[in-house]
């Protein structure tokens, strides 16, 4: 019986090095790769043709192009244009490389902590730079709420600098988290089918209830697949205006 | 939107933990393979996935950058510009017809007006016409009528005229066969006359 965590596994498929690191070509690798092509060439095929009255496929495309541009108009304002493709990448690339994890045999690599880690720090740093070039000094204003009575003003600075610590800590978890759990549940009852299967008599008759589970929590975790690509999109969205606007 | 977001993640950070006890307290998890605990937390496999995440992530921003974005951008555009273009055309279409249909409905009260005075015109001047036929033919009527009447008095009195002569020799042959009187037609005429006086009602008539 294995482990139902085992399928977050690390598989090396063609051993790399580089100055003195293993960056060797993993499975979490070939699904990043897969996910960077799938949805480009999904996106370039889909509009192809520059219908005017669009197809089914280009609208789709469309529909993506505009979310986001209406996400960046709305929690941004104008000033957050030319960070739009920057968002658009990471929207698509985190809901194909969600959406990809969920076919069975494949690799999920945002469940990985390191993945999100990496991405949310970077946005974290870029954040804070753009603020820094926006504002310089008068950033720092950012950490005192107005209109704070001057008695609390060093706790709230306080409260403040931790909560702006931990924007990218909490952004990172909260997608590592719902891929780990989501697809451990999903190992889980997909072991129990096989496990009361190979058991035999009633217990096999018995399998068809987690395995009527197992497809609903798939049908669950599309939704949360997307919702998750969502979600950490819109509070990037939210950190660059913070960082565009201050207050 | 901030906030419902908020809540929405915050509930799901809530599922999010709860399906995370569930994991830890999963024994198969707790039991772990053979290196021990969540493949996540092995640091040897870190540097290849950060790796591959800048080489993979910067390929996809670079291709939606250059390739994917301009692309759609420019479709939305030229069916916007295609839009603005058809809707300016409708526009300026709806507004010909407006000023065609203020044009027609000019005319045609123009007309209408012009038709109004002549007909009321030549109404006036057909009814001066007919008014002067009337009088004519009127005027003409009354001397016919005069005439007549004239005719017709002339008639009555030599008719009354010719009426006393035959009472003068009438009332000569009824004394002369009656009376055996001998008048003469002198005496006729007065007594004729003096009867005639004494029955206006047959003058009259």
């Amino acid at each position: 019986m294995h482990s139902p965590v085992e399928q977050f596994t690390i598989k090396s498929l063609l051993a790399l090095e580089l100055f003195g690191f293993d960056i060797s070509f993993s499975n979490s690798a070939l699904f990043m790769m897969l996910s960077v092509l799938v949805s480009v060439t999904y996106l370039t095929m889909a509009m192809r043709r520059r219908e005017i009255v669009p197809g089914r496929l280009q609208a789709s495309a469309e529909m993506f192009y505009e979310f986001i541009s209406e996400m960046v108009k709305s929690n941004v304002g104008s000033e957050g244009r030319p960070f739009f493709p920057f968002i658009f990448t990471l929207f698509i690339f985190l809901l194909f490389g969600n959406m990809l994890g969920l076919i069975p045999y494949s690799y999920t690599f945002t469940s990985q902590i390191v993945v999100t880690f990496v991405l949310a720090a970077f946005i974290f740093v870029g954040v804070t730079l753009v603020a820094l070039i926006k504002h310089g000094m008068h950033f720092f204003s950012f950490f005192v709420p107005p209109g704070a009575p001057k008695v609390l003003v060093p706790f709230l600075i306080i409260i403040e600098v931790i909560s702006y610590f931990v924007r990218p800590v909490s952004l990172s978890v909260r997608l590592f988290a719902n891929m780990l759990a989501g697809h451990t549940m999903l190992k889980v009852f997909a072991g129990l089918a096989v496990m009361l299967t190979s058991a035999g008599g009633v217990f096999a008759a018995g399998s068809v209830l987690p395995f009527l589970a197992l497809i609903g929590l798939t049908g669950l975790e599309v939704l949360v697949a997307g919702l998750q690509a969502y979600v950490f999109t819109i509070l990037t969205c939210m950190y660059l205006n913070d960082a565009l606007h201050l207050h | 939107m901030a906030h419902s977001v908020a809540v929405k993640t915050s509930g799901l950070a809530l599922k999010a933990s709860a399906f995370g006890l569930i994991v830890m307290a999963s024994p198969a998890l707790a039991a772990g393979d053979s290196k021990g605990g969540l493949p996540q937390l092995d640091f040897t496999t870190w540097p290849t996935q950060i790796f591959w995440l800048v080489v993979s992530f910067a390929l996809a921003y670079v291709l939606m950058w250059r390739v994917v974005t301009p692309r759609i951008a420019s479709v939305l555009e030229d069916r916007h510009d295609r839009l603005d273009d058809d809707m300016q055309r409708a526009r300026q279409a709806a507004d010909e017809a407006e000023s065609m249909r203020v044009a027609f409905e000019k005319t045609l009260a123009d007309a209408r007006a012009e038709a109004t005075e002549k007909t009321r015109l030549s109404t006036a001047a057909a009814v001066a016409e007919a008014e002067k036929k009337n009088d004519a033919a009127a005027k003409r009527l009354a001397t016919k009528i005069g005439k007549a009447e004239a005719k017709i008095m002339e008639a009555r009195d030599n008719a009354l005229t010719e009426l006393d002569d035959v009472a003068v020799t009438s009332a000569i042959d009824a004394a002369a066969a009656l009376a055996g009187v001998k008048i003469t037609k002198t005496d006729a005429k007065k007594a004729v006359k003096a009867a005639a006086k004494a029955m206006p009602a047959m003058e009259q008539n």
